[in-house]
């Protein structure tokens, strides 16, 4: 057993992948659309989070000042 | 009967099909996606007298395979049992590649360093790749047995198993099933993965 390959084939195109996976058109359109929700949702938590940071940051900075 | 032809892109993952090992195996998915391959797994193969005969088909066609033992241990319901399939369909593989070594190519997998010395000590001299029992090291180690140019960041790969991850209830209320090793919801995962992979991009593709 090789502890590593190197991979050089090309990836399978979209085609393929349907075609191997036998998954209905419909499915695809649903599958695709939950994915960019769930991007969308991610980049927004996301967002949330490092402006609760800087937020957190900000009061320390302001208060460190004040000391 | 002659062999299948190989599909160079295609990985046999011979994985326990547990709940414990849910999010590894979701690693494993997304893992192989990233890395521009294709996972298989048994799932779908219909039991009986011929599933043996198909499951070596699967094997043959795939280029490569992993085997990860990590959950190779007696199951806890009695009668207290050594789960045998994941050892079984290993040395199927072994001597498939013995047999043709350009066409196959295998990975050991296990979850701490001399496990597989006490579980089968025929592999001395095997190194396994060790994953830890967590989704970091599965992606991780991944990425050191696949080697690949153009391969995502660690943490790319972090965010697709996120992303795929935060889709799975909605998969699984979508099959009516809770179990995430049916054939339905492997297709469903595999499809995410390759979505989150950009393989759904017309633009770019994978």
């Amino acid at each position: 057993m090789p502890r590593s390959v190197h991979i050089t084939v090309p990836p399978l195109s979209y085609e393929a992948m349907v075609k191997l996976l036998r998954i209905p058109k419909t499915r695809q359109k649903q599958l695709r659309a939950m994915m960019d929700e769930a991007r969308a949702r991610l980049a927004a938590e996301k967002l949330n989070s490092t402006s609760v940071t800087s937020a957190q940051e900000e009061k320390l900075d302001n208060a460190s000042a004040a000391s | 009967m002659p062999p299948p032809p190989v599909n160079p892109n295609a990985v046999f993952l011979n994985i326990p099909y547990d709940e414990e090992f849910q999010s590894l195996y979701l690693a494993y998915i997304v893992g192989i996606y990233q890395l521009r391959l294709v996972p298989f797994i048994t799932s779908g193969i219909p039991g009986g007298e011929r599933r043996l005969d198909r499951i070596l088909a699967l094997i043959q066609s795939c280029r490569y395979s992993i085997h990860d033992l990590s959950r190779v241990e007696v199951s806890a319901a009695p009668p207290a049992t050594p789960r045998f399939n994941m050892p079984l369909e290993l040395g199927l593989t072994i001597a498939w590649a013995k047999l043709r070594p350009k066409r196959h190519t295998w990975f050991l997998w296990e979850s701490t360093a001399r496990r597989i010395n006490k579980s089968a000590s025929d592999l001395d001299g095997t190194d396994p790749l060790i994953h830890g029992g967590t989704v970091e090291g599965v992606l991780s180690q991944l990425r050191n047995a696949f080697l690949r140019d153009d391969a995502p960041t660690f943490q790319t790969m972090m965010e697709a198993y996120r992303l795929v991850e935060s889709n799975q209830e909605r998969i699984l209320a979508a099959a009516g099933t809770r179990d995430l090793y049916s054939a339905n919801v492997f297709r469903d995962l595999s499809f995410a993965a390759f979505d989150a992979a950009g393989g759904s991009n017309p633009a770019g593709g994978p």
